[in-house]
């Protein structure tokens, strides 16, 4: 498979900061990934989907180091604060979502069947006619990744997508993923909720004060999901259960 | 520390002529772990904004303790309710994370006093000198809750504390909240994260559209698949080993599942 996008000892420092977000990463990533980007808080998640997505430096400033190639025609990111990507000149969720395609000047059925197929994707059909500025903070969250969809981006880059969205809605937007990226996209999340992440992750990687810790299939590298380490404090030995079916199988009756 | 009752009575608000809240009755009194939970949209951040007088109810009475939150501006709501907001960033906007956090206590005539520790007590004693904007997003929450912390409150109200979180800043969180509870405080969370539900409240109440839709100890209603169905939840993953496995006394917190797991054989491969 072609990679949409190759990282080698890539390296990323925000303007101003004395030291680097992200250091020394090689990543390839291609159509059909589901990439899952973990680690504690302030790890360089979030900066690897900027410098991934082209984001970085282009859009924040700073400084990249080594080697990137993106291939990718067009790439899409959703912030983990959604109500910073609202145009603010839209007065339906519809028309939020047919900003984007309509600026790229396609022919008005055209963005009309993008912002509808987003909406129906992200099953917030019945949000339509609503104004942006009054959604909640789940609405919001869902509204901005079907505008980002609406692109049709080779890469959807999600940053900690489901952090506003109650658990139904959460499971909804994880398990789109699979079918985003089998229609040839390539879907990165950075995330902190390991067990949502482990359901869909083709594969996956761990940072560590912005260096890839872990990378591998999910099973290898998702182990801090809470039946893991539940089973891991009880004294089960490895591979620990991701999740909790896993979990009963390995207890012997 | 010592807490209040909030009470809330035939309370009901509207944007416009959108209706977001339909007559709602709740009284969470002190020391109580309270938390609010429900779909998107159900009215759980607006029931905690007429709490703090930055909504005011279209009918109804909201209390807390003596206050008829009525009588009272936000800011003089702010002396006896700490409220931090789903999206810290809107309120930080000191040029240290100290002095951010100092802000209240300062306001109230306190000086610098606890903001140290509160500083330790949710790990943020390593960036007290930076920018809040200099630290990652889910720092910056912490940073904002540290400030509503330092103030002391008689009633914490927090929308969504742990989002964005990862698992040894959520357990900071539970441990705060927990303290201040021991202490007398009356404690409010909204939140999506069950997990951190079942390690924090002992008590839920369930909105839905507007209302109250139910309101039962958190051991009780975690260990009811249907009812939490009925409300777009699942129980937390605790909940679900404990369910599964047919543990004894209904676990929800990870150190009693671990505890009802100890002495398990297993086996040394999945099947």
């Amino acid at each position: 498979m072609t990679a949409l996008v190759e990282l080698e000892r890539a390296g990323f420092t925000y303007p101003g900061a004395r030291s680097p977000a992200l250091s020394d990463v090689s990543l390839d990533i291609a159509a059909g990934d589901v990439l899952v980007v973990t680690g504690e808080a302030g790890a360089g998640a979030s900066t690897l989907l900027l410098v991934a997505t082209g984001f970085a430096p282009r859009v924040v400033g700073g400084k990249l180091s080594g080697q990137r190639r993106i291939a990718a025609r067009r790439c899409g990111v959703v912030f983990a604060r959604p109500w910073t990507q609202l145009t603010g000149l839209c007065s339906t969720v519809r028309d939020e979502i047919a900003f984007g395609p309509a600026s790229f000047g396609l022919p008005r059925q055209a963005v009309l069947d993008a912002a509808e197929r987003a909406m129906r994707e992200l099953r917030i059909a019945h949000l339509a006619e609503r104004e942006p500025s009054q959604l909640s903070g789940g609405e919001l969250q869902r509204v901005v990744v079907a505008a980002a969809l609406a692109l049709d981006p080779e890469v959807l880059a999600l940053d900690d997508p489901a952090a506003e969205l109650d658990p139904e809605a959460a499971d909804a937007l994880y398990d789109v993923l699979p079918a985003i990226a089998a229609a040839g996209k390539a879907v990165v999340v950075a995330t902190p909720d390991l067990e949502r992440a482990a359901r869909v992750a083709t594969r996956a990687v761990t940072l560590e004060h912005g260096r890839i810790a872990a990378r591998g299939a999910p099973a290898d590298v998702l182990d801090g999901t809470e039946p893991a380490l539940v089973a891991r404090a009880a004294g089960c030995p490895r591979p620990y259960p991701l999740d909790v079916p896993a979990l009963v199988r390995r207890v012997r009756r | 520390m010592i807490g209040c009752e909030v009470r809330v009575t035939a309370v009901r608000f509207a944007y416009g002529e959108r209706e977001a809240l339909r007559g709602i009755d709740l009284a969470v009194g002190a020391g109580e772990r309270v938390a609010l939970v429900g779909p998107n949209g159900a009215g759980k951040t607006t029931l905690t904004r007429l709490l703090v007088a930055l909504r005011r109810p279209t009918a109804g009475r909201v209390t807390v303790g003596d206050w008829d939150v009525a009588t009272k501006r936000p800011d003089e709501m702010a002396r006896r309710v700490g409220y931090a907001f789903q999206h810290a960033d809107q309120q930080l906007f000191a040029r240290t994370v100290a002095d951010d956090v100092a802000f209240g206590p300062r306001c109230l005539g306190r000086g610098r006093a606890g903001v140290a520790s509160v500083l330790d007590e949710l790990g943020l004693g390593g960036v007290a000198d930076l920018h809040p904007y200099d630290v990652p997003a889910p720092a910056r929450k912490l940073v904002a809750l540290a400030g509503v912390l330092a103030m002391e409150p008689a009633v914490l109200i927090l929308d969504e504390p742990t989002a964005g979180l990862d698992r040894v800043q959520r357990s900071r969180v539970v441990a705060a909240l927990r303290r201040r509870a021991d202490a007398g405080v009356t404690v409010l969370a909204v939140s999506h994260d069950l997990g951190f539900v079942a390690e924090a409240a002992d008590r839920i109440v369930a909105m839905r559209e507007g209302r109250v839709a139910t309101d039962r100890p958190a051991r009780e209603l975690l260990y009811d698949r249907e009812a939490l169905a009925a409300l777009g939840l699942r129980p937390p993953t605790t909940a679900q080993i404990g369910m599964a496995l047919g543990l004894p006394g209904s676990p929800i917190r990870a150190h009693e599942v671990v505890d009802a797991l100890r002495g398990t054989r297993w086996k040394e491969m999945p099947e």
